[in-house]
């Protein structure tokens, strides 16, 4: 008897650990999404110009998910404590529900990330830069963000200058190949924002102009945001998972 | 007195050869420059020294561009296979005549610039005057060539009477044609790692979840329909031992069973069996539930009476 309650008391001692850190990995998961759904500077607009909003969805969703994951954490450790089998049977209907909710936003996360390609900025920035369309303001955000992308991060198109002179673009419309090879934000500036030598810069001497491209700059900080949604989420649902099969198991041993 | 024969024949070959033939041959850099060749440009290194001893302060030396026509058959002569030297200032062929004469001539510098202790650029970028090409200035036009080519190019130092020296032919330089977007693909090629490990991973936590929980339903379902049926049916469900009891007097009790000398006992050794058995019968063996607690459910039934 002694033994069965020592197996008894630490199950429950297991459970209300794993409902604990169920609770606070909800309320983190809470304040990472609000900070993804708010965060909105850096190549955000770039994100917006691809009308792709997935990982809005998938964040707007983890923000409930966290809160939900709290508040059943509280009522798991309720039902332990109290062997309540009816508690318990709350807690884990409640809890399967949440768990499909937030698979539902990990897969959407994922699969987000997934479709960034550096082709699709790619095809975005050679139809939409310096576009000179009066009508559409996406067009400006769009050139603006990424002539401030390529001031600061000293970088130039996505892949390297040379995506301007491998396809024709908007760009290329109203500026000559001869005067510019690629856009004058890719030449080294100085002080005033002019080319340090412009001839330098045409000709791709090195040192006068940014060879690098600007791919890894954009897709780093929109990794950390897809990544900290869809791998954290995970870790959760892995977490919740066992957590749920301690719990179903103390639930059928209960007695009336 | 062989002197004047030996002028005479120098002048004789001097009037008769004037355009020497440099053993130099125009190429693109090799060092390594993005922009060296692009869709209208191309770039070309600075020949240096090559025109000592065969130009003057006055001279200015020229650059031929002529199509290659590198994928013609030999009876349709090339551009730069036809190309004659002009004879005069007058006969160079201006830039906006490209399109027809299919040779221009341009880039006329002075001389000195090629000279070996000249400080200069080490390269000369051909097409990268813009203006000259809207303004249609009769001057020479660096401008954009309009089609990707592939041209050949060589070195013409021209005097005041006519063309002194020219370089060979270079080979032909394609320039860069650029494809439409159009043909980008923005699609992944195929689903990320990442992707594939969260799905699968999630699915089937979740199909594990499911079941575990149906199970566990379905368990609790079964077990309490089992419970009313032993209640208030008759039908016999599970095996259930009938205790049998015959009207017999009552027997006296085995020796060993509770035998109090110790002694005694030792002599009968078959005691514990029986003895088991009747305390069953009647229930005595302690079976008696307390408060609710926690049995690990060995099988369906201890659980859920």
């Amino acid at each position: 008897m002694a033994k069965s309650d020592d197996c008894v008391h630490i199950l429950q001692g297991l459970l209300v650990f794993g409902n604990v850190v169920i609770g606070l990995c909800g309320i983190a998961l809470t304040a990472e999404c609000i900070y993804v759904v708010s965060n909105s500077d850096g190549p955000y607009p770039l994100l917006k110009a691809t009308e792709n909003r997935d990982i809005h969805a998938a964040a707007w969703i983890g923000i409930f998910v966290g809160l939900a994951l709290f508040a059943l954490s509280i009522l798991g450790i309720i039902g332990v404590v109290r062997a309540s089998r009816t508690l318990l049977l709350v807690y884990i209907i409640l809890m399967l529900i949440t768990f499909a909710f937030e698979m539902a936003s990990c897969i959407t996360a994922a699969t987000h990330q997934d479709s960034l390609t550096p082709n699709l900025f790619l095809k975005q920035m050679l139809e939409r830069y310096q576009k000179s369309d009066p009508n559409k303001n996406s067009d400006n955000e769009v050139t603006k963000t990424w002539d401030e992308l390529m001031r600061q991060n000293h970088c130039c198109g996505v892949n390297g200058p040379s995506d301007w002179q491998d396809y024709t673009s908007a760009f290329r419309l109203t500026h000559s190949d001869a005067d510019y090879p690629w856009p004058r934000m890719c030449c080294v500036l100085d002080a005033q924002g002019s080319p340090v030598n412009l001839d330098g810069c045409k000709l791709g001497v090195s040192g006068y102009y940014n060879s690098n491209g600007c791919y890894d700059a954009i897709s780093g900080p929109v990794n950390a945001h897809t990544w900290g949604v869809a791998w954290f989420g995970f870790a959760i649902l892995c977490w919740t998972f066992c957590v749920l099969l301690g719990t179903m198991f103390y639930w059928s041993g209960i007695e009336y | 007195m062989e002197l004047p024969w030996v002028l005479l024949a120098l002048a004789g070959t001097g009037v008769a050869a004037d355009l020497a033939r440099l053993p130099y041959v125009p190429h693109v850099p090799p060092m390594a420059l993005l922009g060296k060749v692009t869709a209208t440009t191309f770039a070309l290194e600075r020949p240096r020294c090559v025109f000592d001893g065969h130009a003057d302060a006055s001279d200015a030396v020229w650059l031929a561009v002529a199509f290659a026509n590198a994928a013609h058959p030999p009876p349709v002569p090339s551009a730069s296979g036809a190309f004659r030297n002009p004879q005069s200032q007058a006969e160079v062929p201006p830039y906006k005549e490209l399109p027809t004469a299919r040779s221009y001539m341009t880039l006329e510098t002075a001389a000195a610039a090629y000279s070996c202790s000249a400080q200069s650029p080490p390269v000369l970028r051909v097409g990268g005057d813009t203006a000259c090409r809207e303004q249609g200035r009769q001057d020479p036009c660096n401008g954009p060539l309009p089609s990707p080519g592939p041209y050949r190019v060589k070195f013409l130092l021209m005097g005041c009477r006519g063309p002194k020296a020219e370089t060979l032919w270079s080979e032909p330089i394609l320039l860069r044609t650029a494809l439409s977007p159009s043909t980008i693909d923005p699609a992944p090629a195929r689903p990320g790692s990442a992707l594939v490990v969260i799905a699968s991973i999630l699915a089937s936590l979740g199909a594990v979840l499911a079941t575990a929980v149906l199970g566990a339903l379905g368990a609790k379902v079964w077990g309490s329909l089992c419970h009313q049926g032993l209640g208030t049916d008759t039908f016999i469900r599970r095996s259930y031992r009938t205790h049998h009891i015959p009207p017999a007097l009552p027997q006296p009790l085995p020796p060993g069973c509770g035998c109090s000398p110790p002694g005694l006992c030792q002599s009968a050794p078959q005691s514990p069996a029986p003895c088991q058995r009747i305390m069953e019968q009647f229930g005595l063996d302690g079976t008696i539930k307390g408060p609710p607690r926690f049995n690990p459910p060995a099988t369906g039934r201890d659980s859920f009476n």
